[in-house]
């Protein structure tokens, strides 16, 4: 019987990848056996699915065999959940829609976590606050949850693994797609510290829908949900609306007023959103909130070396802003000469006053 | 008859090889024939010759004449064996004196006048003239001063075939040709670093890549001032001595762009992205020198980098390793010099204002990885100095102050060569392996700060010694024999950003 279920879970999550992300929720109570029985035409009106997808799931009625499907995902050592099974992560059956099968590839842990959203192209300020972040979080014991795109998703993920911690990587794209490409590598160590997650079956597109969809997942398996640098219209914000939707906390890391990659996160933090000003402080609220017991262990962090400042080295930090500027702004700014500049600059950024940006911009680091 | 000779040169590269034109003139049915691997070109200097020589007053024999190039085994191209090959039928025929042809090299092209057209080569063929101990030397008056720079070799410049033939003949008096004049100024007018407001990170680079030779990326948004910047490169470089102005003039007088004089100022050339592979490193059927060897000790700017073809940009990795291109063909294996210093510029993305403050970026991180993975490692690895460029507003730029000019930027420029050229006799670009580590030796506070660097910023082997030339080369701008710490700290803002990834 409860194979039975699963299968029809299974179907129904095929279906999903191929109509669009709230079937479930469209077909209000009706049982996954009843979806399986109604007529396709009747469902077409009650779901409100196109012309297309209705002619998807005919298609799909006569090809559908979960065993050999199952047997596909066993071979690759991926496990599915349906809400039927028991593993199926707690958190997640309490979102207004939930998936009908989550793919899992690793252990998806059984600890508090926290998700970290934000734009895929952060500054170098904000990646590096998502990375202290994730290693912050990893080092109290928090699972640490993300979508394992570019920019803040992936250092998230980075500074939980640099510590050893736990972190699950949610996909928008089939559970064996690895997309971005470049991050080839960070699945890897990702699988290994955690799990991947995914909605989509094998072979999935990384078609643009199916991202804002998986972000309910990424809200759903964390407890609070911090956005740490995102432009009004992104992802990370329809995150956030989820993890309000499903009663999350939502936290958002402060960026410099009128700058338009922050104006979504401050944007949060005006609509009451929790004010993310310090990160131990931010850990310590989270593990007082979900009564994490205290960890153990030194931190593996690396810490800028203890050096004072020169004169030209200071006069030089003062010309640096929070915002990223041109090392052209810099001199006239602190009114240094060229090549005393580019040194000054150099040895802030090993000191760790400053750090430089893809552009060769240097902005003030959030931790000298 | 018997057989009278004229000595020629043919350009092989841009080296001129000595060539003997045989003419013999026998009595049989009259016909004109030309043999010895000639060319199109040569073929056509038959009728070329004919008609010069009627033209000129003179009678062409009516007898059975035939022209051999020797040696027979080199192929010979262009039409400068139209003068030797009319002076060798004048003299077989009688019209001039067979010893006056003995002391001389002769080359030009006719007209169909009897007047003398410029050659390609000509300081070439003075200098294939002097080795091969010719005493004097004629050519089209328009290349004479030219070819006069190059001494030790009376050069005597000639306007028609009737004037070579009265001087042959010792009729004429005429006196040798001077050397060109140089006028002197290095830089092009309206071309001075003075004139590019703000930018004094990129213009600082620049400085630093001309007082090491280093070749150089610039990475910015459209319309920051990149090619404005570039183009001032040339005039921040130290003159060219007498030595490097007669190959830059063979180069250029080689692929037909010489004007008749010296050239004086460093090139810069500018080839647009489609050039080709051959346009780019030189060849074709009829090889020729490319881009890279026209800018031969000057600069080879690449504008918009990752839109030049990866086979043509392929091709500039053994000039930029050896300094020099080959070029093999069946028949022969010729060798281009090509000493530049490469400068190329690229936007940071395909839309081109990644990072910039006030426009948005519109490409996708996988766009921009491809278009920066356009340009391969291999030619990454040659370039030391990354240097981004950014939009200046419109405040910044009324705001800046007088700028430095060019001269001054030359002089500090000129002393760090010297002292390069005294340590190791190149410049530090060219430095690599023991002798890098030998030259730029780090103690002390730089040694500290180098091996932090290296650790916090995650440099890779080649990075690694790309910083250590850098930083020689800064040491040696402000004159000091040690590399300090300062410097090694200015040399790590060269290093290459990464837009994508961390």
């Amino acid at each position: 019987m409860e194979d039975d279920d699963r299968a029809k879970y299974l179907f129904l999550s095929l279906l999903q990848a191929r109509v669009g992300s709230s079937l479930v929720s469209h077909l209000g109570n009706l049982s996954p056996e009843a979806v399986l029985r109604t007529p396709v035409a009747e469902l077409a009106g009650r779901a409100k699915i196109s012309e297309k997808a209705s002619r998807a799931f005919a298609e799909l009625q006569r090809s559908f065999d979960p065993d050999r499907m199952q047997d596909r995902l066993a071979t690759r050592g991926i496990e599915v959940l349906t809400p039927v099974d028991e593993a199926f992560p707690r958190p997640l059956r309490s979102i207004p829609d939930p998936p009908p099968a989550l793919f899992v590839n690793g252990a998806v842990p059984d600890t508090v976590s926290v998700a970290l959203v934000g734009s895929r192209k952060a500054s170098a300020t904000g990646i590096e606050t998502a990375r202290a972040l994730g290693l912050a979080l990893s080092e109290r014991g928090v699972c640490v949850v993300s979508g394992l795109a570019l920019g803040v998703d992936a250092a998230a993920h980075e500074g939980a693994v640099e510590v050893g911690g736990l972190t699950v990587g949610v996909l928008g794209c089939g559970i064996d797609v690895v997309y971005p490409r470049r991050n080839r590598a960070l699945f890897e160590s990702v699988r290994r510290h955690g799990a991947l997650v995914s909605e989509y079956a094998l072979g999935e597109a990384p078609l643009a829908w199916r991202f804002p969809a998986r972000n309910r997942i990424i809200a759903g398996l964390a407890g609070t949900v911090v956005v740490v640098e995102a432009p009004e219209h992104s992802g990370a914000l329809i995150t956030a609306r989820h993890a309000l939707d499903a009663g999350r906390d939502v936290w958002a890391v402060p960026g410099p007023p009128g700058v338009r990659e922050c104006r979504g996160s401050n944007g949060l933090l005006s609509d009451g959103a929790g004010v993310l000003w310090d990160i131990p402080e931010f850990v310590d609220a989270v593990a007082r909130e979900h009564r994490v017991p205290a960890a153990g262990g030194a931190s593996a962090g690396v810490q800028p070396l203890p050096s004072g400042l020169e004169d030209t080295e200071a006069a030089v930090l003062c010309g640096v802003g929070f915002e990223p500027m041109g090392v052209d702004a810099v001199a006239k700014r602190s009114g240094v000469e060229m090549p005393g500049v580019l040194t000054a600059l150099a040895l802030l950024e090993l000191k760790g006053f400053v750090r430089r940006d893809g552009v060769g911009s240097y902005a003030r680091r959030a931790v000298p | 008859m018997s057989v009278c000779r004229a000595r020629s040169l043919s350009l092989f590269g841009i080296d001129a090889l000595p060539v003997e034109v045989e003419v013999d003139v026998s009595s049989g049915l009259p016909g004109f024939s030309i043999v010895g691997l000639p060319d199109a070109a040569v073929q056509e200097a038959r009728e070329r010759v004919r008609v010069a020589i009627s033209n000129s007053g003179y009678k062409f024999p009516t007898k059975k004449v035939i022209v051999n190039l020797a040696p027979a085994n080199l192929r010979k191209e262009g039409p400068a064996f139209d003068l030797p090959i009319a002076l060798g039928i004048l003299a077989a025929s009688g019209a001039l004196p067979p010893g006056g042809l003995e002391e001389a090299g002769v080359v030009g092209e006719l007209s169909l006048d009897g007047g003398l057209r410029g050659i390609k080569g000509a300081l070439s063929m003075a200098e294939g003239a002097r080795r091969e101990g010719l005493p004097r030397l004629l050519v089209p008056e328009r290349d004479a001063p030219e070819a006069a720079a190059i001494g030790g070799v009376e050069v005597y410049g000639m306007r028609t075939l009737r004037e070579a033939v009265e001087f042959l003949g010792d009729s004429a008096r005429v006196c040798p040709a001077e050397p060109a004049v140089e006028d002197g100024r290095p830089v092009e007018a309206g071309e001075d670093f003075a004139d590019v407001a703000g930018q004094r990170y990129a213009k600082r680079a620049l400085e630093v890549a001309a007082a090491g030779a280093h070749n150089v990326v610039m990475s910015g948004p459209p319309g920051s001032g990149k090619t404005m910047l570039a183009r001032r490169m040339p005039g921040i470089l130290p003159p060219l001595t007498m030595e490097e102005r007669i190959e830059v003039t063979k180069v250029h007088s080689a692929s037909g762009e010489g004007n008749g004089t010296l050239v004086t100022r460093r090139p810069f050339r500018a080839p647009h992205h489609t050039v080709s592979t051959s346009g780019l490193a030189g060849g074709g059927s009829n090889p020729r020198p490319g881009e890279v060897s026209l800018a031969h000790h000057g600069v080879l700017f690449l504008d918009e980098l990752p839109e030049f073809s990866r086979t043509a940009l392929e091709a500039l990795r053994q000039p930029l390793e050896d300094g020099q291109v080959t070029i093999s063909r069946v028949a022969a294996t010729l060798t281009y010099p090509a000493r530049v210093t490469l400068l190329c510029s690229m936007n940071p993305c395909p839309c081109g204002y990644a990072g910039d403050r006030r426009k948005v970026c519109r490409c996708t991180a996988g766009q921009i990885e491809r278009y920066q993975g356009r340009i391969s490692g291999p030619l990454l690895d040659r370039m030391d100095l990354f240097v981004d460029v950014p939009r200046l507003t419109r405040q910044e730029l009324r705001e800046e102050r007088q700028a430095e000019e060019s001269s001054s930027v030359r002089e500090r420029v000129s002393g760090a060569r010297g002292i390069q050229a005294l340590r190791q006799g190149s410049p530090n670009s060219a430095l690599s392996g023991r002798r890098l580590r030998e030259v730029c030796a780090l103690r002390g506070d730089a040694e500290t700060l180098f091996s932090r660097a290296v650790d916090r910023m995650g440099l890779s082997g080649r990075g690694h010694d790309r910083v250590l030339r850098v930083a020689r080369t800064v040491a040696d701008l402000s004159g000091e024999e040690e590399i300090a710490a300062e410097h090694v700290a200015e040399a790590l803002n060269y290093r290459r950003s990464h837009l994508v990834g961390r």
